[in-house]
């Protein structure tokens, strides 16, 4: 199975919309399946109408853990309030109490402790699932509860997740979320493509670049989509020389529309929204094809 | 009494940046203003204000510094790394990957042979700057380092030693839930939550509302191009959630067009959301 990832750094400038789109011009002559690997806020899937209670399956989660201080044998060293290094131990009426979204589930308390009062356990930081669309491919993904960490490690499941409701497909298309931290890490690790979605704005262009640099670590071959290019074409241009100047080609420019947010709204892809994106989406499909297989 | 006010959301690209500068840069014409770009991640503040950023301090984080004359070879570091930073097979040295390392420091105290010390490693930068009255700090996560809370971290702790001489503190969070946007919102006295009239801006606004109520904090809602889209969605919410859409901002083709030039924005009447 190949796979591609679709990053940007900064939100909003249209990677889901992007994403779903694309999934459904592969879809025509492929095998595929989505994972949407934004679990703070997943929302590939509502593209395609589809919300939770629409799922064809999703359940709880758990990828991290979490220290649990056992009050009786706690022997009040404070051992183990100087050992966290993500100061989620503070002493309370003379007990050490953890943080919860402090505690980072790394053990180093519970292997300090002198007392055997510390030990870990699995808590549940996500619901994940799947859901099937209308065009015959389904979307792996999962949400991070509210106020829970651990998004990186729910980011590896999303994927397997993918994988593991598609066995066969032919290509995997993954979604990233925004910005470049540890989510984003994980998305983009061992894929065979990466589209990089931009905007021509200053911070489209500060933030693509940091996109670029997390693509460039990890050696995938990957090209640039300008959306909304004529917002300020001279701008435009400026991503396009800097693209042309690190050989980085530039896939597609997708012109400001007002139909994205209307096809959003009404929970369609655009491609089938207004035909006049299937072309550029049939487009975009075939030369990303060719740079995977340069 | 400094009123620290937190600009968060949820959904990427709904406009936080842009409402807490033009906030942030409004009050300052008559107040002492501080604006934090916790977005560290893709910090962009500096570039919609055009301000001019000063180095002001390396973040660094520890990471293990083998010594692998003491290294007994039994691989207890590796399975006690959570991250997957370290992979020790019995026998063989470990092989350490600095980049995946938080820093806990599980490895340190399991050693038997007490073969590891502290190193460290830079995972990014904070600035600070002004543009005319407007004070202004900015964090900066490195690219391929994973924990942008660090950064956040410090943030708090430059706001907590200077709050004293402002009447408001601006905080811009990054986009999202997770780790490093609860900690811009810890300090926080109010959270303003932008978003945008679509379903995807409604889910995304749900969850943060959830996550506002975990912290209990409390605030509310800022629609951003209000008349695009289905306002019933978040209005629902707001009242769901026991909180109100306080100010409403229509699609402007003049923030759109400032903001692919990079000019500073303005929104007409946006000190009202202060004292809401």
């Amino acid at each position: 199975m190949k796979s591609i990832v679709i990053l940007s750094g900064k939100g909003g400038v249209g990677k889901s919309s992007i994403a779903g789109s694309l999934a459904v011009a592969f879809s025509k002559d492929k095998k595929i399946v989505c994972a949407d690997c934004d679990v703070d806020a997943s929302n590939l899937s509502l593209l395609f109408s589809l919300s939770t209670d629409k799922y064809v399956e999703w359940k709880p989660l758990s990828t991290n853990q979490i220290a649990i201080v056992d009050e009786d044998k706690c022997i009040r060293c404070g051992k183990c309030i100087n050992t966290c290094y993500f100061n989620a131990l503070k002493f309370k009426e003379n007990i050490p109490k953890i943080n919860k979204f402090g505690c980072e589930g790394c053990g180093a308390c519970e292997l300090i402790c002198p007392a055997n009062a510390i030990s870990l356990q699995d808590i549940e930081n996500a619901y994940i699932g799947y859901a099937k669309t209308n065009y015959g491919f389904s979307i792996a993904s999962a949400q991070l509860l509210p106020g829970n960490s651990g998004s990186g490690k729910v980011v590896s499941e999303v994927r397997k997740k993918g994988n593991e409701i598609s066995k066969n497909a032919d290509l995997i298309i993954i979604d990233a979320a925004a910005g470049i931290g540890c989510p984003v890490i994980a998305s983009v690790t061992g894929n065979d493509y990466a589209i990089i979605v931009t905007e021509p704005t200053p911070s489209g262009f500060s933030d693509m670049k940091k996109a670029l640099d997390i693509v460039n670590h990890f050696g995938i071959k990957r090209g640039i989509i300008i959306n909304k290019f004529d917002l300020n074409i001279k701008y435009s241009e400026k991503i396009e020389s800097f693209a042309k100047k690190n050989n980085i080609i530039i896939i597609d420019k997708i012109p400001f529309d007002k139909s994205f947010v209307k096809a959003m709204t009404e929970m369609i892809p655009i491609i089938d929204y207004d035909i006049r994106y299937t072309k550029i989406f049939n487009n975009i499909k075939e030369k990303i094809q060719i740079e995977m297989i340069k | 009494m400094v009123e620290i006010i937190a600009i968060t959301g949820g959904k990427g690209g709904t406009g936080k940046s842009t409402v807490a500068t033009a906030l942030a840069y409004e009050l300052s014409k008559d107040n002492k203003v501080l604006l934090v770009d916790a977005d560290v991640d893709c910090p962009n503040d500096h570039l919609i204000l055009n301000i001019k950023r000063n180095h002001l301090k390396i973040i660094e984080q520890r990471i293990p510094d083998f010594d692998l004359d003491k290294c007994t070879k039994g691989g207890a570091c590796g399975k006690v790394c959570k991250t997957n930073a370290i992979v020790s097979i019995q026998g063989k040295n470990p092989i350490f990957m600095q980049n995946q390392c938080n820093g806990c420091g599980a490895c340190e105290i399991i050693c038997p042979s007490r073969a590891i010390s502290w190193a460290s490693k830079d995972i990014g930068k904070i600035y600070s700057g002004k543009k005319d009255n407007l004070d202004f700090l900015s964090g900066e996560l490195k690219t391929n380092q994973p924990i942008s809370e660090f950064i956040v971290n410090h943030l708090n702790e430059e706001i907590e030693k200077n709050k004293e001489k402002y009447d408001y503190i601006i905080i811009d969070t990054a986009a999202g839930t997770h780790c490093p946007v609860i900690a811009a919102l810890e300090n926080a006295d109010k959270v303003l939550a932008v978003t945008e009239p679509t379903p995807l801006g409604a889910h995304d606004l749900e969850i943060i509302l959830q996550l506002l109520d975990k912290l209990k904090k409390k605030g509310g809602i800022i629609l951003n191009r209000s008349d695009i889209g289905v306002k019933k969605i978040i209005e629902s919410l707001a009242s769901k959630y026991k909180t109100k859409i306080i100010f409403e901002i229509p699609y402007s083709k003049e923030i759109v067009d400032s903001y692919s030039k990079g000019n500073p924005i303005t929104i007409t009447d946006i000190t009202f959301v202060v004292n809401k």
